[in-house]
């Protein structure tokens, strides 16, 4: 390896595709498995949230996630048949092709429900902030390896933030708080894996802290109204559900409601009243957990939590076996983005979390979201493919 | 963590011959760094999941059932079922009241969008034709109140309700349902007896809220407020499930049977009410004929002498209670609601039976004859002098008779049957003479037979009427004006001045006459039953007891010479009402009254004295005991024998089966 001087490039392995069922074990095949899982469990969930969501066709929205999960399932295929290596050498090109479709999405998204996050294509409507989120962990990954050690100094990752910062915001500004925070918490995964040092770690959490408390609190009070009122209202509103329970909070507490009356065993498809006569909002899409977990109760959601779980596992196992930084980083990113969305997702339809329009993995409705899980499992399955699990490459 | 990276201490013991370059990255391998980092990664991932795990656990498993019951809460509306408001019969089960089915609409405030309720409260109040203004006003009142839904209307037409199923989604929280409309069979009949029924106001339902929700509908006056509790019955309760719009995703399904409520059997006869209603209004024109052509209301009184059981009670003017029922025509209701409509109407609310105050004229005389004979201050066998005038006071002030043609001595009958004024001046000077303490002994009796109080009936208000005494006079007046003189206790001998008294109390004291010394309590209601099965008898609830008559222990004697009185007044040749009565196949006895009391008629800037036509009797007379007594006033409709007397007549042919032969009227007092 002395041989290359200069800055060093990660080989591309061309290779790779040449032997298809040594190959397919190198693959994840828990992570693979859980994954599918996921997809099958959350098809079925979605089958029973959205049996009274369109008169006469129950399954309308089924079947239109299980052919975004078909597309998903195409695009994973051709993530793991990219190398990393190619996203690490041109995150550059990443980095602007994802701020120029946000700025394209600002631009010409139509407005839904004041929120301009949707980009249409002809039929197809797709949501590109949520592609974003792997874009920018390969993108963010990417320039921190080509800073190689200078990942311990402060201006790195001060660069790094500001690099970070304006995809955060144009997703911020559509305004979607929920996806520019889940960013947030993808970038802090990368800088943490990468190797930041834990004293900048300390520094930047506070400063995080800091920036919250001034959004919510002192800007406001000093005049400067950042978050819309709503937005505010939502992210301060769950630590106090019952102030106004016809206003604000009324989704919390009907996603509460509905949660617990699920039970252990769920009231079923029909029965579950909160779902079925529109108690609860969103059902399909943001709340969409309440919503299962009343019809399939403690058992039903525990086993998706489980599976949740299995995913983040295996993601955090192929953090390990990575076969370089680069790969450890986006690892990470993509694990922790997928945790938080977890995380916020499920604990806000149990109150113990912010409201904001999170999608939940693999089963809210939404084809941009399940496309973009499946594309990001074939991420994690490409890094485990080219690291040091089993075999190693060549 | 000494070298520039965290995971360099591994890499940076390299012993190579050339320094390290920093712009070469060593092969990467896991460095202990790295792998604590993910693990710290890992347990954060733990951490979260514990949280949402035993937060998942807590709403589902720990509190699951507080939360199912909240859920189905929010889709189970619990509707009442309006019971079936009870009937009202006669004396003989005859139906006077009862219901018809009709169409509600109900609002269910809270399922009104929060933005645009009033645009949905425009439509409807379009669509039912109401004023939108009061219902914006009702649902701000209401807005608090998510389990009682307002009453927008009932009684609504078909096309209403059709298009409102039609246009469901434009109408959040409307309900449509059935509901009973209270029915006149008879229209006015006991109008004022009867009462109404309307919504439930504010007062009463603070007065009651166990008993009453808002929005119900309750007895309000009369019979229907008295019994009110028996005759609505227990409402029974539904659920329908709704969405979070408010409409219904599934029928109705009863969970408690609504308890109609019970039949109330008055004391009244259907035959004789429409008889006494009729015969004021025949007063009244044959008042108008005789050229009193200010008559214009009246009342009428028919008591069982035996118990007090009221059998026909009527009040003219009077008003049809369906104008309380379902659309309310505000023009309908006006003079029911407004004193200024109320005057020009002549009042047709109240009930003049009970609460109509008049002077009561030569109908008096009998109290005061039998309070005379009571004190002694009267033997009815001598005879006393009746002249066409007589002087009395230190102003030697005249009084006349009447009958200015009459001028001779005679005992108490002929002078009943006479009417002859004179003669009770003397009885009434008497009283004067006996100091001040004598002077409130024929008013001591006037109480004691029932007046200047309530008479004690069971439905509807009264008023006390008055009895004026020296002492109240002193107490009500000052200077000459509190001075008791002879001409009060004249006066008072005659019925005038200041004596008042309602038609219910001169009927009472007339049952006395008629069933020998026992002062009754008029009741109206008799018993609260359960309708039976087809052809089978009803199943009494309770009946209501009246008080028993008071015997009063009066002189046997003085009453029968009160009662040839009173036959002498209807049969004699010289008797007052004997142009009435002389030729009816029963034999009535009675006295008339011509009272002179201030009126305003409407129409007439200045007060001025009108004469109340009275008639006061009872029969059958003399043979056996008297089975009615009638008291009937014509207001304004000048002497008793040409209003009041035929008026009466009217009740006793209804009540006897007996029609009478034609009468001839002759202006008496």
């Amino acid at each position: 390896m002395i041989a290359h001087a200069g800055r060093q490039r990660i080989p591309l392995r061309r290779s790779d595709t040449a032997d298809f069922v040594g190959l397919v074990r190198r693959l994840d095949l828990v992570l693979l498995l859980a994954a599918a899982a996921l997809v099958g469990y959350g098809l079925w969930a979605v089958a029973g949230v959205t049996r009274f969501d369109v008169q006469g066709d129950p399954d309308y929205y089924v079947v239109r996630q299980a052919i975004a999960a078909g597309l998903g399932a195409v695009g994973l295929v051709v993530a793991i048949a990219i190398p990393t290596g190619v996203y690490c050498r041109y995150w550059r090109v990443i980095y602007g092709g994802t701020i120029a479709l946000m700025v394209v999405v600002y631009v010409f998204a139509e407005a839904i429900r004041g929120s301009k996050r949707w980009l249409e294509i002809g039929p197809i409507q797709f949501q590109p902030s949520e592609f974003g989120k792997a874009l920018f962990v390969l993108a963010i990954a990417g320039f921190l390896v080509e800073r190689g050690r200078g990942v311990a100094r402060l201006h790195t990752v001060l660069a790094a933030l500001g690099l970070a910062i304006v995809p955060v915001l144009l997703v911020f500004v559509q305004p979607d708080l929920g996806t520019a925070l889940v960013y947030a918490a993808a970038l802090s995964a990368v800088l943490f894996v990468a190797g930041v040092r834990w004293l900048h770690l300390v520094v930047l959490a506070v400063l995080g802290g800091v920036m919250l408390a001034s959004v919510l609190w002192f800007l406001p009070a000093a005049g400067v109204e950042v978050l819309k009122p709503y937005q505010s209202a939502r992210l301060t509103s769950f630590a106090n559900p019952d102030a106004d329970p016809a206003g604000e909070t009324y989704n919390v507490l009907q996603s509460i409601t509905a949660v617990g009356a699920g039970g252990l065993e769920g009231r079923g498809v029909s029965e579950a009243s909160q779902t079925r006569f529109d108690y609860l909002p969103e059902h399909a899409t943001d709340f969409v957990f309440a919503s299962f977990a009343e019809q399939r109760g403690f058992f039903g959601a525990a086993i998706l939590l489980l599976l949740y779980l299995l995913v983040v596992w295996r993601g955090l196992r192929v953090v390990t076996v990575a076969g370089d930084l680069y790969g450890a980083m986006v690892a990470a990113g993509i694990v922790f983005a997928f945790l938080f969305q977890v995380f916020v997702n499920v604990g806000m339809t149990m109150g113990i979390a912010p409201v904001t329009g999170i999608p939940l993995p693999f089963v809210t409705v939404g084809g941009s979201s399940m496309v973009a899980n499946l594309v990001a499992v074939g991420l994690l399955q490409a890094i485990h493919l080219r690291g040091s699990s089993g075999a190693p490459v060549r | 963590m000494s070298s520039g990276t965290p995971y360099g201490e591994s890499r940076s013991s390299s012993s190579r011959f050339l320094p390290p370059d920093p712009g070469v990255e060593a092969p990467y391998r896991l460095t202990p760094g790295l792998a604590f980092r993910v693990g710290f990664l890992g347990i954060v991932a733990l951490l979260v999941f514990a949280v949402l795990f035993f937060r998942l656990w807590s709403l589902q498993v720990l509190s699951g059932d507080t939360h199912l019951a909240q859920a189905q809460g929010n889709q189970q509306r619990t509707i009442r079922i309006e019971a079936l408001r009870g009937t009202i019969v006669d004396r003989r089960g005859r139906v006077i009241v009862d219901n018809v089915a009709g169409t509600a609409v109900k609002l269910w405030v809270a399922d009104l969008p929060k933005e645009g309720r009033y645009d949905v409260i425009k439509r409807l109040a379009a669509v039912l034709d109401v004023r939108p203004a009061r219902l914006a006003k009702e649902v701000d009142a209401r807005f608090a109140d998510p389990v009682n839904p307002i009453t927008v209307k009932t009684a609504v037409g078909e096309d209403q309700v059709a298009y409102l199923y039609e246009h469901q989604t434009e109408f959040p929280g409307v309900q449509i349902q059935q509901t009973y409309l209270r029915h006149y069979r008879y229209q006015t009949l006991a109008a004022q007896l009867l009462g109404y029924v309307g919504e439930v106001s504010q007062e009463e339902l603070d007065a009651r809220s166990k008993v009453y929700r808002p929005g119900d509908k309750v007895g309000k006056a009369g019979v229907e407020a008295k019994l009110d509790v028996e005759l609505r019955g227990e409402a029974g309760q539904a659920q329908i499930t709704v969405d979070s719009l408010g409409q219904p995703k599934s029928g109705v399904e009863p969970r408690r049977d609504a308890r109609p409520g019970k039949t109330v059997r008055l004391t009244i006869d259907i035959g004789l009410q429409r008889a006494a209603e009729r015969a004021l209004r025949y007063g009244i024109r044959t008042a108008i004929e005789n050229e009193s052509y200010y008559a214009n209301g009246g009342a009428l009184v028919a008591l069982d002498p035996r118990d007090g059981a009221v059998l026909a009670m009527a009040s003219t003017p009077t008003y049809t209670p369906s104008v309380y029922v379902g659309r309310v025509d505000p023009k309908k209701i006006e003079p029911l609601v407004n004193p200024v409509a109320a005057e020009k109407k002549n009042y047709p609310g109240i009930n003049r039976a009970t609460t109509g105050v008049y002077p009561p004229g030569s109908t008096w005389k009998p109290v005061v004859a039998l309070a005379a004979m009571q004190e002694h201050e009267l033997e009815p066998l001598q005879s006393l002098s009746c002249t066409p005038t007589a002087t009395y006071g230190a102003d030697k002030q005249q009084f006349r008779n009447w009958d200015p043609y009459v001028n001779h001595p005679m005992t108490l009958v002929e002078a009943m049957a006479r009417s002859c004024d004179t003669y009770f001046y003397q009885v009434g000077y008497r009283f004067y003479l006996g100091g001040d303490k004598g002077r409130s002994r024929m008013q001591d009796w006037a109480r004691l037979f029932g007046f200047g109080g309530p008479a004690g009936i069971d439905v509807g208000s009264e008023e006390a009427g008055l009895v004026p005494t020296p002492a109240w006079r002193k107490r009500e007046f000052t200077g000459w004006d509190a001075e008791w003189n002879p001409g009060d206790s004249i006066q008072f001998s005659i019925g005038q001045k200041d004596v008042s008294v309602t038609p219910l109390q001169m009927a009472r004291f007339y049952a006395l006459l008629a069933n020998g010394g026992n002062l009754v309590t008029p009741y109206v209601l008799a018993q609260v039953e359960t309708p039976g099965a087809r052809g089978q008898a009803p199943f009494v609830d309770r009946r209501f007891t009246p008080d028993p008559p008071k015997d009063l222990d009066l002189d046997p004697a003085a009453l029968e010479f009160i009662r040839q009185g009173l036959y002498s007044a209807t049969h004699s040749t010289y008797g007052t009402s004997s142009g009435v009565f002389a030729n009816f196949a029963i034999p009535i006895a009675g006295k008339t009254g011509t009272a002179e009391k201030v009126v305003s008629i409407p129409g007439y800037p200045a007060a001025h004295t009108e004469d109340q036509s009275w008639w006061c009797g009872y029969g059958p007379a003399q043979t056996e005991v008297a089975r009615i007594v009638v008291c009937a006033v014509i207001e304004n409709g000048g002497h008793g024998s040409t209003a009041a007397a035929p008026a009466a007549l009217r009740v006793f042919e209804q009540f006897f089966g007996v029609e009478a032969p034609t009468q001839t009227l002759v202006e008496t007092d």
